[in-house]
């Protein structure tokens, strides 16, 4: 599948689900040069299906601490860090669903659970990835799937 | 006119996502249950019934079309109507929670708007 349908399904995902579900717009595309420099947590999870692959979201903590608290509602500072994860691995959940949607209407897929999983930030290969700016912070989203049987 | 709602998610922080959106929306709720799965669901069912069951598909150890599929062969509880909450936006998906029982889907994202809105049409239905 060409990069650019999967781009689009990032970006048009990533703004939905964001702005929608987690009050927290998205402002812009980053470049891939310039990657989170502040510490960041990442949920991955894989699908099958129609196609198989993996996703994965990599949320910058000031972001992710603001997703948390916009998406429970709370008037907290700093969430914990259970409500953080739990929250992020939901964000996942719900973005991979939106771009494998808007890629195959028609197919089944089957997403397994998101886990926060640790990552030296790099992209698996062959993933789409971008980077998307929120109003303090980044969110990264990487697309990997696998070759068509 | 205010209703028992019972949402079933894994994820407790989806749980309470939903159900402060219904607040936000303006949708009226006299009580609410939680369930992580299924199978918790059929068993606080069985003890307490609801006026509408909101419920996820991808749960473990009983996902969202046992669940739907298994209160459409209990008596007295397949009358309470369901919604579907789901990522999943595919047109299959969506027929095939329908043919087994489910009334309204609502694929995520979604606004207190267009939950509110799917909620009063599946209740609407189930009182004409």
């Amino acid at each position: 599948m060409p990069e650019t349908p999967i781009a689009e399904a990032l970006f048009a995902a990533a703004g939905d689900v964001l702005e929608t579900m987690f009050f927290s717009p998205v402002v812009g595309e980053a470049t891939p040069e310039a990657p989170p420099s502040e510490p960041a947590l990442t949920a991955r999870l894989s699908f099958s299906g129609g196609r198989s692959g993996s996703f994965a979201v990599r949320v910058s903590a000031g972001a992710a601490d603001t997703i948390t608290a916009n998406f429970l509602g709370e008037e907290i500072d700093v969430p914990e860090p259970g409500q953080v994860r739990d929250v992020i691995c939901e964000l996942a959940n719900m973005i991979c669903g939106s771009v494998l949607s808007r890629l195959d209407r028609e197919a089944h897929f089957d997403l397994q659970h998101p886990e926060v999983v640790e990552t030296c930030g790099a992209s698996p290969p062959g993933a789409v990835c971008r980077i998307f700016d929120l109003e303090n912070g980044q969110v990264a989203l990487c697309l990997q799937l696998d070759p068509a049987a | 006119m205010a209703y028992r709602v019972m949402i079933v998610d894994d994820s407790r922080s989806m749980r309470a996502f939903v159900r402060r959106v219904m607040d936000l929306s303006g949708f009226e709720v006299e009580s609410c249950d939680y369930a992580a799965n299924g199978a918790e669901a059929l068993a606080l069912l069985n003890q307490q019934p609801v006026d509408i069951i909101l419920t996820d598909i991808n749960m473990p150890e009983m996902n969202g079309e046992d669940f739907v599929r298994q209160l459409a062969q209990v008596d007295g509880l397949r009358s309470i109507p369901v919604v579907v909450i789901s990522t999943d936006a595919t047109e299959n998906r969506i027929r095939r929670m329908l043919e087994l029982g489910a009334k309204g889907y609502v694929v995520k994202p979604f606004s207190p708007e267009a939950l509110r809105a799917e909620l009063e049409r599946v209740l609407e239905l189930e009182n004409a």
